[in-house]
């Protein structure tokens, strides 16, 4: 059967804006029905950057990632990725692309093992399984002992731990990752925090959160968001690292 | 195309890779149990019986591989049954009259009738793909009764009398029993193997999260429709055998109520799993084979049965049988470590 099968044709390569650019959004508008939930949202990540979107519930962060990653169609404005057009793009081919989703439920695939997770991953990507686990065995090693047992009984820290591994099977080049250390214990929430900082510089990561000593550890850029609007984009270090300013957006 | 990019798995081509995931020994252990199984019961239940219901487990398996595994309840899987019997039994009544030729017929009429309605149908879920299902099952049956009547010869069906399969009379019921239970060995040995392969997990988180499954870069469409086929290419396989073993086939191989059957039969023996779909398959034939005997609304006591399946044994007989054995085996585990 050919190789292609079950994959999707590139998207058109458009106009680069900035080399160093991986994802540029323009004057985004996203609805639910006639509920608007994004009015003009426009920003930037550069490639190995880790850049935040911090707000209260109800700004629009999870409507944001959802409409990157397909799962929502924009009104209007554009989501640029390395030079091409991606809004309106199926989630899958959005993911063959080199962007992947954590989503802020936690949900694996619970009947299947551990190992089937992974597996899962791995082929959809394209990577040998074998360089897949140890890919996410190498992340966390204490996975090691959960590889056939069925990923619902896992706990809460342990299956976001799995689906931040397994969203970096086969060389993402943006990773989502929404709320992730939502409900996670302090020290679940040092193991993401030590994954993530591993990973910082070699893949681009836009992350929704409100734990702001986590932002501080990682962030390199943040946007605040607040009724649908970036209300203000912060790239200097020592102005993240002063998080007493941000308290008010959340 | 460099080394290592043709070691890259593709999405079809290494999704079908299944050596590590089964040992070929295992497999032999289980097709040897199943057969031991149906050669034990053929004396005691009669041999054109339990010819019967080997040909019922095939249906069975075909729909759990739907139902079970991709997680898609189909209220007309007897369309693909019919169009499998009146492939196989007009191949043979118009062309030929090769009982090979008749059964390869039904699987590519079933076959293409799955291809080109699942375009359609596995585009949804839940009760709307349960009742498109149903609707296109219903056209089909009167396809066969009233339209195609010049064809199928309406309610009075068609005779299917194959010739010999070499010195082989099927019309000896031994040797028809043998050519089923070598068809149902061969169905059983592929579902296992694509159940056990990436493919298999695949169709089984599709029945889990198919939004997540997207994200993790699979065309889901494209694996559900392959599942769709597949799954109406076994049914279509149970068609014709069906037809060739009663000799004749009618519109009632496409009877809409029938599609009960197979529902009760998945559930009586734990969807989602092939032993529990032979088990089902037999449990049911043995139900409405030998209940109608003794009791005259046998139905009622298969009502009763499932509503204590539903409360009590939600995975079937199989899953319940197995959930036992993994407590022993913790009990038994608990028991040496106290020791």
């Amino acid at each position: 059967m050919p190789r292609e099968w079950g994959r999707q044709k590139p998207t058109r390569v458009m106009e680069m804006s900035d080399n160093s650019t991986i994802l540029e959004i323009k004057n985004l508008d996203v609805a639910y029905g006639h509920a608007k939930a994004l009015y003009a949202v426009s920003l930037s990540l550069k490639q190995g950057e880790t850049s935040f979107v911090i707000g209260r519930n109800g700004a629009g962060k999870t409507t944001l990632l959802k409409t990157i990653t397909g799962l929502l169609k924009p009104l209007n404005g554009s989501v640029i990725y390395e030079g091409r057009e991606i809004s309106g793009s199926p989630p899958e081919k959005i993911s063959l692309d080199g962007i992947r989703y954590v989503a802020q439920e936690k949900k694996v695939f619970g009947n299947l093992t551990v190992k089937e997770n992974i597996e899962l991953a791995a082929y959809g990507a394209g990577e040998p399984l074998e360089r897949a686990l140890d890919k996410v065995i190498g992340l966390y090693p204490k996975i090691r002992n959960f590889l056939k047992i069925k990923a619902g009984q896992l706990s809460g820290g342990q299956r976001q731990i799995l689906l931040i591994g397994r969203a970096l099977v086969g060389e993402p080049k943006l990773l989502l990752i929404d709320e992730p250390t939502e409900g996670l214990a302090a020290n679940v929430i040092e193991d993401v925090t030590a994954i993530l900082s591993r990973m910082k510089g070699h893949v681009s990561a836009m992350i929704v959160e409100q734990n702001l000593a986590f932002v501080n550890q990682l962030a390199d850029r943040v946007y605040i968001m607040k009724e649908g609007k970036v209300e203000r984009e912060i790239a200097d270090r020592s102005a993240i690292s002063d998080t007493r300013e941000f308290e008010q957006y959340l | 195309m460099n080394k290592e990019d043709e070691n890259t798995p593709g999405p079809m081509t290494d999704l079908l890779e299944f050596k590590k995931h089964l040992p070929k020994e295992r497999i032999l252990l289980d097709l040897a149990l199943i057969a031991a199984g149906f050669v034990l019961l053929a004396p005691i239940l009669n041999v054109q019986r339990v010819t019967d219901f080997m040909i019922f487990c095939i249906f069975v398996l075909s729909f759990d591989l739907l139902y079970g595994y991709m997680g898609r309840l189909s209220f007309g899987h007897m369309l693909f049954l019919g169009a499998g019997a009146y492939g196989g039994g007009l191949c043979i009544r118009y062309m030929t009259k090769d009982p090979l030729l008749a059964v390869l017929a039904g699987i590519i009429m079933a076959g293409l009738l799955a291809m080109l309605l699942g375009i359609i149908i596995v585009r949804t879920t839940g009760a709307c793909f349960a009742l498109i299902n149903l609707a296109f099952n219903q056209v089909g049956f009167f396809l066969v009764l009233s339209v195609l009547r010049e064809i199928t010869k309406g309610e009075d069906g068609i005779g299917v009398v194959p010739a010999g399969l070499g010195w082989l009379n099927l019309g000896s019921r031994p040797v028809m029993f043998g050519f089923v239970l070598f068809f149902l060995l061969l169905v059983f040995y592929i579902l296992r193997r694509i159940t056990t392969s990436p493919y298999g997990i695949l169709i089984r988180s599709i029945k889990e999260d198919e939004a997540r499954v997207k994200f993790l870069g699979y065309n889901t469409f494209l694996y559900k429709w392959l599942t769709y086929v597949f799954a109406g290419c076994v049914a279509g396989l149970a068609g014709t055998l069906s037809a060739l073993n009663y000799g004749y086939v009618n519109p009632n191989f496409m009877d809409t109520h029938r599609n009960v059957d197979v529902i009760f039969a998945v559930l009586i023996g734990g969807a989602g799993n092939l032993y529990g779909s032979i088990i089902g398959g037999v449990v049911y034939m043995v139900i409405s084979n030998y209940l109608a005997i003794y009791i005259p609304r046998w139905e009622m006591f298969l009502g009763i049965s499932l509503l204590i399946l539903v409360f009590r044994f939600r995975q079937g007989i199989w899953g319940f049988v197995r959930e036992q054995g993994s407590r022993r085996s913790v009990r038994g585990e608990i028991g040496v470590k106290k020791g």
